[in-house]
């Protein structure tokens, strides 16, 4: 493995909008408060482990082509590595490493027994049939197959993967060790060892943790307004979730723009208007703000980025109205802008925290597939409430015991756990 | 049902022989609820081809020294029927009339059991031609022993799962764990169910069948629009699993019939079950008990009136010869297959309700996979649990099926047969075909 040559990002990474840099600040300057010495920070700083595979496949015209795929493994000193895999074109390694020690420190946060890894196929999943992609994933699965399993290495779901990629994993992996393995990656449909209350599990996270950062703050849920950016899988749900809790969900935003009622939107109803209608624009009652960056101006108590990111920045940060920020997203917010809304006082959960969720519940499946037993959706969804509201009390400690915003708080935390166990485990020859 | 020993050749010239309209055995009456369910499912015809043949049958030959020197070689076998949903799961049967027809309709049994009840398992099932009333217990022992060792790489806790069944009890299950476990050079306790609890044994295993059914028959009694309390009761078989549902139901149910395999007893007023199966666990069977009851065959007992038939013995106990006169309005069954496919279409016109096997006896299954949670856990749960969980599940699968057969208004064996098809063929689906 000599692939990892460089600590510092590559040049063309060293701007405001790459998350990846953000993450790499992050982690400094939390490693600075740590006092963390040099040898520690250069073990955690790079991935222990890149695998690159070639992944030959007939395609459907009985041609044969060759895909690129990877996998790395940033970290194994808490557990087994956790991470999701990737089918796009523009897959690359940096990318992938930078993913792969955001879930070690992810995992960390919210204190599940796993080290990050991430995955990815250089691929376009738009141009290829059910079949090719089957025959991709069974070829890739099959070729990294030395470094998975449910000790080693548990793939998941992530851009352009879903259950059906997880249920041949599953059963490609589970027909070369001859047995039913089902724990070997997660996100998997329901009838072969899924879990329940996955797919909301993210958005569910986001509600806890918008729940739990307003107790501090002390604002009531009748008198909160909130804004969500975005409508899917988290924004969505989470809205849905907050809107059951009673909170005001005043907006909502897709691709094209957003709706905004100031009295509250009916967020069930918003979504069955999506559902139908593609896009949210003319929801009765609602106004239509167009863009995707008005929405965040407006006059609220909590904003949730849950699209993609670089929404917030240092171009836009000063106009930002809200008392809270919940990332949903993965770097929505730029480092420098979450240097400026510190100052301003703006509170501003982090996405290593806020939206934990969906990877916890992962556990969960883990869990529950080495056990051979299911848990009830109520089970999973207290269980989920009990590592979110103790990991916000632990980032929150944190954060006052070194007077730091809650972002560097929670690599804080993320970080001391894991270079504890390195030190703990110290180095095996 | 017709007992057939063919020779290794002809056993395996067909992995799974189409059953003939008018056979009446286990094998047929399996694949008549498969077919039954899979036509009204529509199910996707290369899904059906896999579903109705086993994924794999194994022979092997168990080679034993008899005691008195000498060697006695034995057939056994293995029939893995689908492992979409999980690893398989089945009984170990020691038997004299051992027929690999009744293992494929076993294992598929269980694949379909094990859907039903959402437990994670594919089914299967296996044994040794042996009768173990006619070996000493160390000839027993060697045969078991060897049994496993032949089919040690096919056989583990994610991988294959015995459980137990006829003449199979602690002490054989005991065995089985500790010949896989030395092999393993550690304790390889998920491997086999129904173990001493000393073992890895769970609580509630003993009785698990009868509690299960009893949980059923409530919501069964109350949608036959039967009184829930002092229903009139007839069990067929006497022996561990009819005993143990008689005992259960004591109290809320009035017991007017039980029989073993040399005949019934009958009073329509009650009957006093706890001297009789007192009489019975002393003496072995039914023969020269006394005591208020009419003495009958067990035909006759069929005929008798009784709002609840449970029968707990034999496969195809009800066949379209006596299945007209059949006088109780609900069969709860007990058993594998106590009704023949064309005594269930008898039974359907006539309006009597039948509650099938793979519903009504799903406690046995349910609190096995539990040993195998427990085990894989290394923690045991209270018996309290084991209840509480047990009736949860069946609960749910009981919904399910109810839900199903008013919806598509078909019988209730259909509605099982069609929930537990259908999640299997999602598992296959989901997973592929893998080369």
């Amino acid at each position: 493995m000599s692939k990892v040559s460089s600590v510092a990002p590559p040049q063309s990474l060293q701007d405001e909008f790459n998350p990846f840099l953000s993450m790499a600040k992050g982690f400094d300057t939390a490693a600075d408060h740590l006092g963390l010495d040099e040898g520690v920070r250069e073990v955690l700083r790079r991935p222990d482990r890149e695998m690159t595979v070639a992944i030959p496949v007939v395609m459907d015209d009985g041609s044969m082509r060759v895909f690129t795929g990877y996998r790395v493994q940033h970290n194994f000193s808490r557990g087994p590595c956790k991470g999701g895999i990737r089918y796009a074109p523009d897959v690359n390694l940096d990318e992938i490493r930078a993913l792969a020690a955001w879930m070690t420190w992810k995992c960390a946060v919210v204190d599940i027994p796993f080290g990050g890894a991430k995955g990815g196929v250089i691929c376009d999943p738009r141009q290829l049939s059910q079949g090719e992609l089957e025959r991709i994933t069974r070829r890739y699965t099959a070729a990294i197959m030395d470094i998975l399993g449910p000790d080693r290495d548990v793939p998941a779901p992530d851009v352009n993967t879903n259950e059906q990629t997880m249920a041949w994993i599953m059963d490609t992996y589970s027909m070369h060790v001859r047995r039913t393995t089902t724990a070997i990656v997660t996100g998997k449909p329901l009838s072969i060892g899924g879990s329940r209350g996955r797919t909301e599990a993210t958005g569910r996270g986001v509600m806890l943790i918008c729940r739990e950062a307003l107790k501090k703050i002390g604002l009531r849920p009748e008198k909160t307004r909130v804004v969500v950016q975005g409508s899917g899988n988290v924004g969505g749900i989470g809205a849905m979730l907050l809107h059951r809790e009673g909170y005001r969900v005043i907006s909502l935003s897709d691709m094209y723009g957003s709706i905004v009622d100031e009295k509250g939107l009916d967020v069930p109803a918003v979504l069955a208007h999506l559902k139908k209608n593609k896009k949210l624009e003319g929801f009765p009652g609602a106004r239509t703000l167009a863009g995707l960056t008005e929405q965040l101006e407006l006059d609220c108590d909590v904003l949730v980025p849950a699209a993609v990111e670089n929404q917030i920045t240092s171009k836009n940060a000063d106009k930002i109205q809200a008392k809270l920020i919940v990332e949903g997203a993965n770097g929505p917010t730029t480092f420098a802008a979450s240097e400026m809304l510190d100052r301003r006082g703006v509170v501003v959960v982090p996405d290593i925290l806020a939206n934990a969720g969906g990877v916890t519940v992962s556990y969960f499946e883990w869990v529950q597939d080495r056990m051979g037993y299911f848990w009830t959706e109520e089970r999973v969804n207290s269980t989920l409430e009990q590592i979110m509201v103790k990991s916000f009390q632990d980032v929150d400690a944190v954060a006052h015991q070194y007077k730091v915003s809650l972002r560097i708080a929670a690599y804080i935390l993320a970080i001391d756990r894991v270079a504890a166990v390195h030190r703990m485990r110290g180095i095996f020859a | 049902m017709v007992i057939t020993q063919p020779t290794f050749g002809a056993e395996f010239d067909d992995l799974a022989p189409v059953a003939r309209a008018t056979d009446e055995n286990l094998f047929a009456t399996m694949m008549a609820s498969f077919d039954a369910a899979a036509a009204r499912l529509g199910l996707d015809p290369s899904l059906y081809a896999i579903l109705r043949k086993p994924d794999r049958e194994i022979h092997v030959a168990v080679p034993t020294p008899l005691d008195g020197g000498g060697l006695s070689v034995f057939d056994g076998f293995r029939v893995q029927h689908n492992a979409g949903k999980g690893p398989y799961f089945g009984p170990l049967r020691l038997s004299g009339t051992l027929t690999v027809d009744e293992l494929r309709a076993l294992a598929a049994w269980m694949t379909w059991k094990c859907a039903l009840l959402d437990i994670p398992f594919g089914g299967s099932a296996g044994g040794i031609r042996i009768d173990p009333g006619e070996r000493s217990e160390t000839e027993v022992e060697r045969a078991v022993r060897r049994y496993v060792s032949c089919l040690l790489s096919d056989i583990g806790q994610d991988h294959d799962v015995f459980s137990s069944d006829m003449a199979t009890d602690e002490r054989v299950m005991a065995w089985v764990m500790d010949t896989v476990s030395m092999h393993s050079r550690f304790t390889e306790n998920a491997v086999v169910c129904g173990k001493p609890i000393e073992l890895g044994g769970t609580q509630g295993h003993s009785d698990a069948v009868a509690q299960g059914l009893r949980t059923i028959l409530t919501r069964a009694l109350e949608l036959a629009g039967l009184p829930e309390r002092g229903a009139e009761v007839m069990i067929q078989g006497a022996g561990s699993r009819g005993g143990n549902v008689a005992r259960l139901l004591d109290g809320e149910h009035k017991i007017v019939g039980l029989s073993d395999v040399h005949g019934a007893l009958y009073n329509a007023k009650g009957l006093a079950h706890g001297p009789i199966l007192d009489w019975r666990e002393r003496h072995g069977d039914l023969r020269g008990c006394t005591g208020d009851f009419e003495r009958i065959t067990n035909e006759e007992m069929l005929g008798r009136p009784c709002d609840v038939f449970i029968p707990c013995a034999v496969d195809t106990t009800v066949n379209q010869k006596n299945a007209p006169s059949l006088a109780a309005r609900l069969v709860v069954e007990g058993a594998h297959g106590p009704v023949s496919a064309n005594a269930d279409k008898i039974l359907e016109k006539r309006g009597v309700r039948v509650v099938p096997d793979i519903l009504a006896t799903g406690g046995g299954a349910i609190v096995n996979y539990f040993e195998w949670v427990q085990n894989r856990a290394g923690y045991a749960w209270s018996l309290d649990r084991v209840h509480k969980r047990m009736a949860r599940m069946l609960d749910s699968a009981w919904s399910e099926v109810t839900t199903i057969a008013g919806e598509q208004s078909v019988p209730l064996r259909t509605a099982a047969h069609m929930l537990a098809v259908r999640r299997v063929a999602q598992a296959d689906r989901v997973r592929g075909l893998y080369a």
